[in-house]
């Protein structure tokens, strides 16, 4: 019986790579040796980098049903995070002592608590209390972004783009000091009001946390020491980065792009999808606007003109390697796999693709987190009910979906143009990624991705070949996708509703 | 003693239907409480609204000397309620090891614990790595009951164990929660009339959304007219002679 269901679990994936394996065949014979290693490499590095934008929806619509629409603009801002931190951290790092200051404030939530939960207010009053500080906070964070030195932001973000490899702290070591020093205690100020709104005051039924009384001031001073350390280096930090390995430099800027994606996903989702839930529908709305925001936001401080991101230098050395090896002594642009010259770097991406489907396989199988998000796809109340807080599990795994499809974004950056509306037809392939391998899956989500770039790949050949127009050619996966649906309504690795 | 659950008159609702209109029940420390009632009355709510999994709009719930009502439900279970839900809501893509570690509160709590439930229930030891959607009925419902065990719980919902259960397997789970009952307080929702009858000490009868009638268990089973006005079975099967 055992041996039976397991048989009957991976017959999809058995019959979508008989098919695959059929379709190499026919094309081995008629398409010549030659290009069709070089289309099936091609689809290989698509199906990646589908992967890694379909990985983070599917996982997060498997857990709380919410379909991201900003996916794609997500892993716009993660290209365009690690991108600036490779060519010139200065904007970076005239922005974080501004988070931190917000982040400081913010994290006084706890210290607020027990005080503001005693006070004696009506449930209008509650309201009001409320929204005042809550638009209030907003308009400090208006005032300490926009009011005292938009372009001056824009300006430092732009410049530092133009100005590869060179750091620029000029722009704004020369405002004056009290100016200076206004911004982040606005900020501050500002993420004070969001805490004690959080901390929603006059709420009595909420549970005190009842661990010692310093927790709370400790946090906040470590909070504050970081503050304090990011404005003070925040003209040597660009240059200490810009000095360092362009290898090392890469990797941290792999990091940087998903951290600052974990983030944002985190952010989002405490702060505008979490009082949703109950209403799917404005969700989705809500993803589409926050998309929105954030192309026109990267406009705002970049132009919205396209930039290269160079390659390492570990992908970026003249010549071809003669096989894998050589190259790992070379790093040449090129590598010669069966006699196909092949950019080493899109066999990176590729590498990058399989350690995430290594890496989500092993959290989700083995760790704690990934048990309970299994369950938690399954039945929330009951995880609930077993003493598990599960809208904050929600925010993680939000951060880890975002955070995946930011690292998407950075390494796909340096060979796809890096502008404000890159992400949109990843999101596109993520969603129909997504259908394919069957809602909620992310072993679905890795075979539709692979499928996706493979029908990508040999459909841009075809068109190529036929002279056809290249919009054809685009048309290949939601081909695929009707094929898919035809034979099985709910996907790949889809459950039967 | 006081007791160690308590609700004072708790309303819920559920969208616009007014689930419970005054339920108020306590619940003795170390023994077992049974809620009876027909199907739809509000048995399971009452489960739920004692959780926060439905919050009660009015009322007040106490558990263990604290107001627990409009806490969210994770804090709740966290002061120690554990919860067995009807139609055997084990986790079916989680392994049978996996369904008990998740239900741990401090880490450790399955090491601890693992010989008693396995004491308890010897079927889940022989079926530690299958996935829960491999188990039969009888076994997913013993796994359900063991993942309540995991963690040091002071009272435990359990929601219809024997619901679809084999005769045979009503036993074993009978003897399981009698064992149980010697070390927790237990507050069973229970439609199999001749289980309840024969664990429980006290009872409440819930109609329509309040709670009517409660006393001594076995006041109960000598009071035939009470038996057929709301539980709508009849006494003869009680003594087990149909």
């Amino acid at each position: 019986m055992i041996k039976k269901g397991l048989f009957k679990q991976s017959l999809p994936v058995i019959i979508v790579m008989g098919v695959l394996l059929v379709f190499s065949i026919l094309g081995y014979r008629f398409m010549g040796e030659e290009s069709f290693v070089r289309t099936a490499l091609s689809g290989l590095t698509l199906g990646a980098l589908y992967f890694m934008v379909a990985a983070g929806l599917t996982i997060i619509f498997g857990l709380m049903d919410v379909l991201n629409f900003a996916h794609g603009a997500m892993f716009m801002v993660g290209a365009y995070m690690g991108w600036q931190f490779y060519t010139n951290p200065t904007f970076l790092f005239g922005l974080l002592p501004l988070v931190l200051a917000f982040a400081v404030g913010l994290s006084s939530t706890s210290i607020w608590m027990p005080i503001v939960i005693n006070w004696n207010l009506s449930e209008s009053w509650k309201k009001r209390i409320n929204a005042a500080l809550i638009v209030s906070s907003l308009i400090l964070v208006v005032l300490g972004f926009v009011k005292l030195d938009v372009l001056g932001l824009a300006e430092t973000a732009m410049v530092a783009a133009m100005n590869a490899g060179n750091p620029l702290a000029e722009a704004t070591a020369q405002e004056p000091l009290s100016v200076f020093w206004f911004r982040p205690l606005l900020l501050f100020v500002s993420g004070l009001l969001l805490a004690i709104s959080s901390a929603r005051p006059g709420d009595k039924t909420q549970v005190v946390s009842s661990s010692k009384k310093w927790v709370p001031w400790l946090r906040l001073a470590i909070m504050a020491l970081l503050a304090l350390f990011a404005t003070l280096f925040r003209e040597a930090a660009p240059i200490l980065v810009l000095q360092m390995d362009a290898n090392l430099r890469f990797v941290l800027a792999l990091i940087v792009g998903a951290g600052v994606g974990a983030g944002l996903g985190m952010i989002v989702e405490v702060s505008l999808i979490r009082p949703l839930y109950s209403r799917p529908f404005y969700i989705v709305l809500l993803t589409l606007g926050i998309g929105y925001v954030l192309r026109e936001t990267v406009q705002l401080l970049w132009d919205p003109v396209a930039y290269a991101m160079e390659r390492p230098p570990l992908f970026s050395q003249p010549g071809k390697a003669e096989n894998i090896i050589a190259w790992f002594s070379g790093n040449n642009l090129t590598i010669d796999i069966l006699g196909v010259t092949f950019p080493s770097y899109r066999l990176f991406i590729i590498a990058l693709g399989v350690f995430m489907l290594i890496a989500l396989f092993v959290i989700m199988r083995f760790s704690r987190l990934g048990m309970i998000i299994r369950a938690g796809v399954q039945d929330r109340e009951m995880v609930e009910a077993l003493g598990i807080n599960v809208k904050r599990v929600f925010s993680i795994v939000f951060g880890i979906g975002v955070g995946l499809a930011a690292l998407g974004g950075i390494g796909a950056a340096p060979f796809v143009p890096v502008q404000p509306n890159m992400g949109d037809a990843y999101q596109m392939q993520g969603f129909i990624t997504v259908v394919i391998g069957g809602m909620g899956s992310y072993g679905g989500a890795a075979i539709g991705a692979l499928l996706l770039g493979m029908a990508r790949a040999f459909g841009d050949f075809l068109a190529l070949k036929f002279t056809l127009s290249p919009a054809i050619a685009e048309a290949s996966t939601v081909v695929v996708m009707i094929i898919v649906l035809l034979v099985k309504p709910s996907g790949i690795f889809g459950k039967k509703e | 003693m006081e007791p160690i659950l308590k609700l004072e008159s708790i309303h819920t609702f559920i969208g616009q239907f007014h689930i419970l209109e005054g339920v108020s029940i306590e619940v003795p420390r170390d023994s077992i409480t049974v809620l009876l009632g027909r199907n739809g009355a509000g048995k399971t709510t009452t489960l739920k609204s004692i959780l926060g999994l439905t919050p009660p709009r009015e009322g007040k719930v106490i558990f263990d000397g604290l107001e627990v009502q409009g806490k969210r439900a994770y804090d709740v279970a966290n002061f120690g309620i554990g919860y067995v839900p009807e139609h055997r809501a084990v986790f079916r893509n989680l392994s049978v090891m996996e369904n008990l570690r998740i239900a741990e509160k401090k880490r450790g709590d399955f090491e601890r614990k693992a010989d008693f439930i396995f004491g308890l229930f010897p079927d889940l030891k022989r079926l530690y790595k299958l996935p829960g959607n491999h188990l039969s009925g009888g076994q997913q419902q013993m796994l359900a009951v063991a993942r309540a065990l995991v963690a040091e719980n002071k009272l435990l919902l359990i929601d219809e164990p024997s619901e679809g259960l084999a005769p045979i397997l009503i036993e074993q789970m009978m003897a399981a929660i009698k064992e149980l009952s010697k070390t927790t307080t237990i507050l069973l929702v229970e439609q199999n009339f001749i289980m309840a009858s024969q664990l429980a000490e006290t009872f409440y009868i819930i109609d329509d959304g309040k709670t009517v009638e409660n006393g001594k268990m076995a006041d109960l089973v000598k009071n035939d007219d009470l038996i057929k006005r709301y539980l709508g079975v009849n006494i003869g099967k009680v003594g087990g002679a149909e």
